[in-house]
């Protein structure tokens, strides 16, 4: 593969998955340093990953698989060498999108950002609509863990969508 | 609420992107690295040609006071002195080559990457360069008839800095990967 092909498919690939990179990058982050920090991580990996790529699996899986491994590395990373300060003034890679988001979106996002690293990765799988086979490739684990986690998953989304103290749910 | 309303809630986002891309921070970005490899190069250019002079010195003045005969330690003064030199002309070769690069974002975005390539060739070479000194050393020492035990630690030092030397070469090239993949990004974005 030449690099003009390798940067064509990386253009075409972020070009139209950019979402679902930015959806990872969100539920695994709080502030927007680490927005950026994760983010260029990302597309990192999946630069080096498109040489890699075999057509046998979806693009999208791919991404995720990549995009959801380096997250939870970084993820493990940063608990161990947390940042200590954010520098104000600085002007961030990834600005928050000027138009209304559902506030009940926002409130999902927090409580995947609450789940551990491999939780949240399961939940961002289901709500996309992966199989459970699909998410244990993914991720490395088996289908029966899956199956467990997904069930503990939705209890506790249900359960606190229910309390009266958020955004109308 | 059901997981099923929680799904809608979510799938109603894909229309929406959550982010834009802010260029001039990805350009600083790449800029601020590039500042950094500058700094960086400079201290290691300078460090790199006064640690071999110094030590050339001192071996060539220690041989020729003691007016020893040990030609490997001679030979080892001379490749150090050379070694300088050959760093003194790639930093000057360098910083006439800095002038070629203009001031446009793509110009400033070429030099981070020229730089930061110098940074790894020049990382390898004196990665490689640690073993003709290690071998004139262990030879200088089996001239001089030293102690086995002063040869093999005299060798562990020099395995340990080969292998550090390894360890920092990797973290330029990683670097760099960084830089011409965030580069990358910016291009396609434009």
């Amino acid at each position: 593969m030449t690099e003009k092909d390798q940067q064509q498919i990386f253009d075409d690939w972020l070009d139209q998955h950019k979402a679902l990179i930015f959806k990872i990058v969100r539920a695994y982050t709080y502030t927007a340093m680490e927005q950026d920090d994760l983010f260029q991580e990302i597309i990192i990996q999946v630069w080096h990953s498109i040489p890699k790529f075999r057509s046998e699996a979806s693009v999208i899986t791919w991404l995720y698989r990549i995009s959801l491994n380096t997250a939870i590395k970084w993820t493990k990373k940063e608990r161990k060498h947390p940042r200590s300060e954010t520098l104000e003034g600085v002007e961030h890679i990834l600005q928050e999108s000027k138009l209304q988001t559902d506030e009940r979106l926002i409130w999902l996002y927090e409580e995947i950002y609450k789940f551990d690293e491999i939780d949240r990765s399961i939940t961002l799988l289901l709500l996309d609509g992966f199989s459970y086979k699909e998410m244990a490739s993914i991720l490395g684990i088996t289908e029966s863990n899956v199956g467990v986690k997904i069930n503990r998953i939705k209890k506790q989304l249900i359960s606190k969508s229910k309390k009266p103290d958020h955004y109308g749910i | 609420m059901e997981f099923e309303e929680l799904k809608k809630i979510w799938d109603a986002q894909t229309n929406q992107p959550l982010y834009a891309i802010n260029e001039k921070a990805m350009y600083n970005l790449i800029l601020s690295k590039k500042k950094q490899a500058y700094h960086i190069i400079n201290i290691s250019e300078l460090l790199l040609i006064f640690v071999n002079i110094s030590s050339g010195i001192f071996v060539l003045g220690v041989n020729f006071f003691k007016q020893s005969e040990n030609i490997s330690l001679y030979l080892l003064s001379a490749w150090m002195l050379g070694s300088a030199l050959f760093m003194l002309v790639n930093r000057v070769r360098r910083i006439k080559g800095d002038n070629q690069f203009n001031r446009s974002m793509s110009g400033e975005l070429e030099h981070a990457i020229s730089m930061a390539t110098y940074q790894v060739r020049i990382s390898q070479i004196m990665r490689w360069n640690i073993l003709p000194i290690a071998v004139l050393t262990a030879l200088g020492l089996w001239e001089s008839g030293k102690s086995i035990w002063i040869g093999l630690i005299v060798l562990v030092f020099f395995g340990l800095s080969y292998a550090a030397g390894g360890w920092e070469h990797n973290i330029y090239k990683r670097k760099k990967r960084e830089l011409e993949v965030l580069q990358k990004k910016l291009a396609s974005e434009g």
